[in-house]
């Protein structure tokens, strides 16, 4: 093999500009954490709500969860994405379609954004409904006995218990978020992917460019995980045994 | 106190209960029998509907249950229930599990409902467990946590859908005991229990349900006596006997 190593290539200048590639390995690690914690966010609120509608008494209610949750996860995510970046705008309003076409500035990070969280949030929501579902009929009834009314048997009694069962599953979709966030560089977001790419083409070192985004993906999706154990040994309850 | 007129009941087609009526007067003890799946379940949870009823009807204090105009949250907070598998609140320790209805329903302060709590407690014998979590209780104790949860909110009546069944043998009695006291201070009680011995000592009426409907409805002496009904006597000599 011939390949020719420069592990030094990092701390050159792109010949284009001041920054070093490192620099640009930064921003596009930057970008990476954006996309995919602003996703998260939005994924985790939205997908909680759904998953709940869809387990509560309302039949329109239970409607609008299923609806939601097989749009958005039987669409491939980056189909998704470009109906958002392309298709989208052109249905908007004719002022606000040439606003956001020409001058909405973090256009691509906003779309990204969203795409990927309502994508995520369809995966979250079936983890709570199935959270939700795992609970024993009699917790519900217990709650409503108390005097609760059905969204306070919620508040209190069902999705406490039912987010402590679905850690270890909202663990890999929290890790699958910033996987998925590579599909932003496709619209133009300058993320970990965009930027390894580019640095291919800038300076010629393939296994480099793409080792280091692999290295920070990795180290990213082991944060993750960290930061949901964390969360899972914090909200262990004394004495309660899993299978039930 | 509790007046079930004609009450029906299916899920799906499958109809659980057919025009059961039966009273619970103030004061008074109740014991509901039957075999598995005779609808003892059913009927005990449509008394503060938590399970919707299809015919009849049922008023409890003489609120109708099933009036869509009635603030089933507000009749249930003051309608104790106790259930089977217990269902204490696995998250939260034994004191906010007392504490909890209080606060956010009938809107007590967290210290006077954290003193209620306490006195409760010590009355089932558990004041030094407060502040452990369910989990880490036995089936006995976490049964008696439940009266006192119930018994936290003053209900106006109590409901138990088998209180001990699911209890080791040697911790039936600690349960039976409380219920017992609960009973001789007047608390007005439904209770679904195959314990005779506990029907025996305090209850005023049987009622004995057999596929849905109430078959026998007699007062303790008449109904431990002489059933009419021959599926009584069936299911007494068995339970007796066993
Ligand atoms: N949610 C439900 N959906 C459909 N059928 C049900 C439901 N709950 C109970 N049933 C059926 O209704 C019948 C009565 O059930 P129920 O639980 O009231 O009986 P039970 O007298 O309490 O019996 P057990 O002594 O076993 O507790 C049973 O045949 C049961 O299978
Ligand atoms: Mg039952």
């Amino acid at each position: 093999m011939n390949y020719h190593w420069n592990w030094g290539i990092f701390f050159q200048q792109v010949s284009s500009s001041d920054d070093t590639y490192l620099d640009w390995i930064i921003t596009g690690l930057g970008w990476t954490v954006a996309v995919a914690m602003s996703a998260w966010v939005i994924a985790l609120v939205l997908g909680s709500i759904m998953g709940t509608l869809r387990t509560v008494q309302s039949k329109p209610l239970v409607m609008v969860g299923t609806v939601w949750v097989e749009l958005f996860r039987n669409v491939p995510i980056l189909v998704q994405l470009f109906i958002w970046f392309f298709v989208v705008p052109e249905l908007l309003p004719r002022d606000l379609s040439l606003w956001v076409k020409q001058d909405m500035p973090g256009k691509e990070f906003f779309t990204a954004t969203l795409a990927l969280g309502l994508f995520t949030s369809a995966r979250v929501a079936e983890q709570v409904r199935a959270g939700i579902q795992s609970l024993s009929r009699g917790q519900r009834y217990a709650g409503l006995a108390l005097g609760f009314t059905e969204a306070q048997t919620y508040r209190y009694v069902i999705l406490p218990m039912a987010f402590r069962f679905i850690i270890p599953p909202l663990t890999s979709e929290f890790m699958n978020a910033f996987k998925n966030s590579a599909v932003a560089f496709a619209i133009g977001v300058m993320d970990l992917t965009f930027i390894s790419r580019q640095m291919v083409e800038e300076s010629g070192q393939v296994i480099e460019s793409l080792l280091a985004a692999t290295v920070l993906y990795v180290i990213c999706a082991m944060a993750a995980n960290r930061v949901m154990s964390f969360i899972e040994k914090r909200s262990h309850v004394p004495g309660f045994i899993l299978a039930k | 106190m509790i007046e079930i007129n004609k009450v029906s009941k299916w899920y799906g087609s499958f109809q659980v209960l057919t025009d059961c009526t039966t009273q619970i007067a103030k004061g008074e003890v109740v014991v509901v029998c039957g075999p598995s799946g005779s609808g003892k379940s059913t009927l005990i949870k449509c008394v503060n509907g938590l399970e919707p009823i299809q015919q009849g009807n049922i008023a409890v204090n003489g609120t109708a249950i099933n009036d869509p105009k009635t603030d089933l949250p507000k009749l249930r907070a003051r309608v104790g229930m106790v259930f089977q598998h217990f269902e204490l609140f696995p998250h939260m320790s034994i004191i906010k599990n007392l504490s909890i209805g209080q606060v956010k329903v009938l809107g007590r302060s967290e210290d006077e409902a954290h003193a209620k709590g306490m006195k409760l407690l010590e009355r089932v014998g558990l004041k030094a467990h407060a502040n452990k979590y369910p989990g880490e209780m036995s089936g006995g104790q976490q049964q008696r946590v439940a009266i006192a949860r119930a018994l936290s909110m003053d209900p106006i009546c109590m409901l138990f859908d088998e209180p001990t069944s699911a209890l080791d043998p040697e911790m039936i009695n600690e349960v039976l005991d409380v219920m017992v006291e609960l009973a001789h201070e007047g608390m007005t009680m439904m209770v679904v229990t195959h314990e005779m011995g506990f029907a025996r000592k305090v209850a005023n009426r049987v009622v004995f349900m057999d596929q849905g409907k109430i078959v026998e409805d007699a007062a303790k002496e008449e109904f431990f006596g002489q059933p009419r009904s021959e599926r009584a006597q069936q299911f007494l000599s068995k339970i007796l006997h066993h």
